[in-house]
């Protein structure tokens, strides 16, 4: 039977000014009906330029080199604009990885699930409006016709995803890309859009091609795997096989790479549990939204609750790892403990109570540090790497004028980059070299406490081990707390001494991390263990 | 768009122009005149002098003045001119007409040519339209409206003879005499606008192109003219809601030039006749009855771009 899709040979350039960047080397993959093929790949591997070749829309500067993509048979290569017009959305489908870009914001969601019927099913508006309520109950949205009417920013980003699958199934295509269709989403959120796709996946029949960074996601969804790195299809088997067994090396690193509850990778919790915490938060609460004047006359005063009566204690040399979706309040905690956000509350430091950012001082700051999830915002990118690093290692006197050169290279060596780093500017750094100036900073304190918000949200699964691997090491050899804020439940069950759950702004839970895996206290905690992909093989 | 909105943006506007009003009292009072002597001239004598500021109650002090003059404002009442002793309300009033019937022509106008260029640059972006496009406009930008208006007045009216160069007649008297008179003063204020404007919307437009909407529409087989005019145009053109607006501050300083160049008696020519004469209480009503204009429009924009685009909750 011929595939739905077969990629034979292809061969994709991008024209530089450098010169040609190769983006795909002679691909070669095939999907046959009602088969899941996943794709993984960390970013700049060339597989969402795959997606763009099947397409067909790839970019001016893109050349290609040679190669068929074939859609059941035919060489989409060779076919006209007008065609490709009358073959996208028809017989290949696509759902894209942030539903909040990825729809019309001035448009309502119905508008936009209908004028693809419109166009390739030739019904009319009333019947494509009707075809249109009918399919968004069937992808689980409670309220169809109400759905149809709004617009992408009155519905959550689960809705709007839904709505997006539904486009992309409307016509029934033969072929469906997705790309990391679950990546932007919250994790109880995803796991739901995942059932989704695998109960429409298995009523339709229909070849998908699953793109993701994600293993643990894609060994959840996929019947085969192919790895893509530098262009370059390095391995491809089926699911089970390719993780448990994998023979490529790089496919090897990469699930190495993959975080896994049942592997530790911190030392054990410190002994000393009686010893005064290094900070103590006491009833935090954060308001957003500031009251004005006329909501206040007319009676009407609406503030946003960020976090509530939050009670939390670091101790020396642990690990508290505090998880969350986003918006539940994890940063907020983080803000407030460096004095970026008004609280109410307080927060207990050595022997002392701080109200706000004014009670913080030197000896504070010096001793509670922060990084923050993009690297990018948080360096300046106007100063070199060793005006960044001396900057602490003045403010708080750590080192006198004509020692801070050889201090900014022994900063340098910690985080294990080369002195020569000191002379390059942030833009010259990839994201990961980049994270570990910040942590650098953050360590030429010596700091008792470093907070770390989503610092590895943003790198890839193996530049984050790298990175994870760097903070631990950091961890043993100065015995820093650290407060570990992420939304990934499976890096920090290996990492974390003890984690904090926080939903809509509340800690709903605060338990070691045995607790956490013989049965968490709280249902929410549970959904969320529930909702997480494990990781396979 | 709730209640509280408006009443906010109301609200401001309704401060801007206290404001306003304070500030163009305050420089009528600096202004070395002094209304009396303007009414009786120079050779008065100090009783008669006295007697009219009496009268005019120009021997209280400033903040009564003020009172007075505001109290009248708000029932319409800008006082009577010193130059023709006529109410300066009415005249403002009527000036303001023949201005507004400018600017709104010349809006229409630029809306007309700048719309249409700046997607035809946008689409074609980096090719020979693109190009002249940006050409044209930066010429555009770049001569000020007495230039433009002289060459406009040179060509049409003066080698072609199409046009009369100066005059105003109302288009209710007579309809083709008066549009002819205003095609040389549409057409300069204009020029710079369309310049300004095709700019914008090229600029939003070339970034709307690249959001990621606009390749979802495309990869659900839209063709290109659908996802052009049905998902790109309309969120590259509400931010030229906003410009548009700013521009009128723009239109109302280029009017006052280009109504003194086409001799068309529009507020602008009104105001500059009163401060050549320093005639105090026109200076003040030409003054308010512009930034007055200005707020409006500018609320109306505010209105318009929060009706338009569903997301904008001013709370």
């Amino acid at each position: 039977m011929t595939p739905v899709l077969e990629i034979r040979g292809y061969t994709l350039d991008y024209a530089l000014p450098k010169g040609a960047f190769r983006a795909l080397d002679d691909v070669s993959l095939a999907i046959a009906r009602g088969e899941v093929l996943g794709l993984v790949g960390e970013s700049g591997s060339g597989k969402t330029s795959l997606a763009w070749a099947v397409m067909r829309h790839l970019p001016m500067n893109a050349r290609e080199a040679g190669g068929a993509i074939r859609l059941a048979g035919d060489d989409l290569r060779g076919r006209s604009e007008a065609e490709m017009e009358s073959i996208r959305g028809r017989r290949v489908g696509m759902v894209f990885q942030d539903p909040s870009t990825s729809l019309n914001p001035t448009l309502t969601l119905g508008e936009q699930l209908a004028e693809v019927l419109v166009r390739h099913r030739g019904l009319t508006r009333r019947q494509a409006w009707e075809e249109g309520t009918s399919m968004l109950g069937h992808v689980g949205l409670k309220l169809p016709a109400e759905m149809m009417r709004r617009y992408p920013h009155e519905a959550s980003g689960g809705e709007k995803q839904r709505v997006v699958i539904a486009t992309a199934f409307a016509c029934q295509p033969e072929l469906i890309l997705f790309d990391e269709p679950t990546t932007a989403l919250d994790v109880i959120t995803a796991r739901q859009i995942l059932d989704l796709f695998a109960r429409l996946q298995q009523e339709t029949a229909v070849a998908s091609l699953y793109i993701s960074h994600d293993l643990a996601v894609v060994g959840g969804v996929a019947c085969r795997v192919a790895v893509i790195h530098r262009g370059r299809i390095v391995e491809e088997g089926e699911v089970r096989r390719v993780f448990a067994a994998p023979r490529d090396d790089y496919t090897r690193r990469l699930i190495a790479a993959v975080p896994r509850p049942d592997r530790r990778l911190a030392s054990p919790a410190p002994a000393d549990e009686a010893a005064p915490p290094v900070v103590e938060a006491q009833a935090i609460t954060v308001e957003y939204g500031r009251p004005s004047l006329l909501a206040d006359l007319l009676g009407r005063r609406r503030r946003f609750v960020a976090a509530r009566d939050l009670d939390l204690a670091v101790r020396p040399g642990e690990i508290l790892g505090v998880v969350g979706e986003s918006g539940s309040g994890k940063s907020t905690l983080a803000k407030a403990l460096t004095g970026l956000n008004r609280f109410a509350g307080e927060i207990r430091f050595a022997g002392r109570r701080l109200t706000g950012a004014r009670d913080m001082d030197r000896l504070y700051r010096r001793d509670v540090q922060i990084v923050f999830q993009h690297p990018d915002s948080s360096l300046n990118p106007r100063q070199r790497v060793a005006e960044i690093l001396s900057r602490p290692l003045k403010l708080y006197g750590a080192a006198a004028a004509r020692e801070i050169p050889g201090r900014v290279a022994e900063l340098l060596e910690q985080v294990r980059l080369p002195a020569d780093f000191a002379r390059r500017y942030p833009h010259q750094l990839s994201g990961g070299e980049k994270q570990r100036v910040a942590i650098a900073r953050a360590f030429a304190s010596h700091p008792k406490l470093v907070i770390c918000d989503e610092v590895t949200s943003s790198l890839d699964v193996s530049v984050q081990a790298a990175v994870i691997e760097l903070l631990l090491d950091l961890q043993r050899r100065y015995g820093t707390a650290y407060l570990f804020i992420t939304h990934d439940l499976n890096l920090i069950r290996q990492i974390a001494h003890r984690i904090a759950v926080m939903h809509r702004g509340e800690l709903v839970e605060l338990s070691t991390v045995d607790e956490i895996a013989h049965g968490p206290k709280h249902a929410y905690t549970r959904a969320l263990i529930d909702a997480v992909p494990a990781p396979v093989g | 768009m709730s209640l509280t909105f408006l009443l906010r943006r109301g609200g401001l506007m309704v401060y801007t122009l206290a404001v306003v009003s304070l500030v163009v009292f305050g420089i009528t009072q600096v202004l070395p005149a002094d209304a009396a002597v303007m009414m009786l001239g120079e050779n008065a004598t100090p009783e008669a002098l006295a007697a009219v500021r009496e009268r005019l109650g120009l021997d209280q002090p400033v903040i009564v003045q003020y009172g007075r003059w505001l109290a009248g404002v708000l029932r319409g009442d800008f006082g009577f001119s010193l130059r023709t002793g006529q109410k300066v309300a009415p005249v403002m009033l009527e000036a303001l007409g023949r201005s507004l019937l400018l600017a709104a022509l010349s809006i229409g106008l630029m809306l007309l040519i700048a719309v249409p260029l700046g997607i035809v640059a946008a689409v074609r972006r980096g090719r020979l339209a693109d190009l002249v496009v940006s050409l044209m406009s930066y010429v555009g930008v770049s001569l000020p409206e007495f230039v433009t208006a002289t060459l406009a007045v040179l060509l049409l009216a003066d080698w072609l003879q199409l046009l009369p160069a100066t005059g105003y007649v109302p288009p209710t008297e007579d309809p083709v005499r008066g549009l002819k008179h205003l095609v040389l003063p549409v057409l300069t204020v204009s020029v710079i606008l369309v310049a300004h404007v095709s700019r914008m919307v090229r600029s939003e437009l070339v970034d709307v192109l690249h959001a990621d909407y606009i390749r979802a529409a495309r990869l659900k087989g839209l063709d290109a003219r659908t996802v052009l005019f049905k998902h790109a145009l309309r969120n590259a053109l509400l931010p030229a809601i906003t410009i548009v607006a700013l521009d009128v501050g723009y239109l109302l300083g280029g009017i006052i030039v280009v109504e003194e160049i086409f001799a068309l008696p529009g507020v602008g020519r009104q105001l500059i006749v009163a401060i050549q004469n320093r005639d105090l209480p026109a200076i003040q009503a030409g003054a308010l009855i512009m930034a007055a204009t200005y707020s409006a429009v500018n609320f109306l924009a505010d209105i318009a771009y929060a009706a338009l685009d569903k997301r904008i909750q001013y709370e």
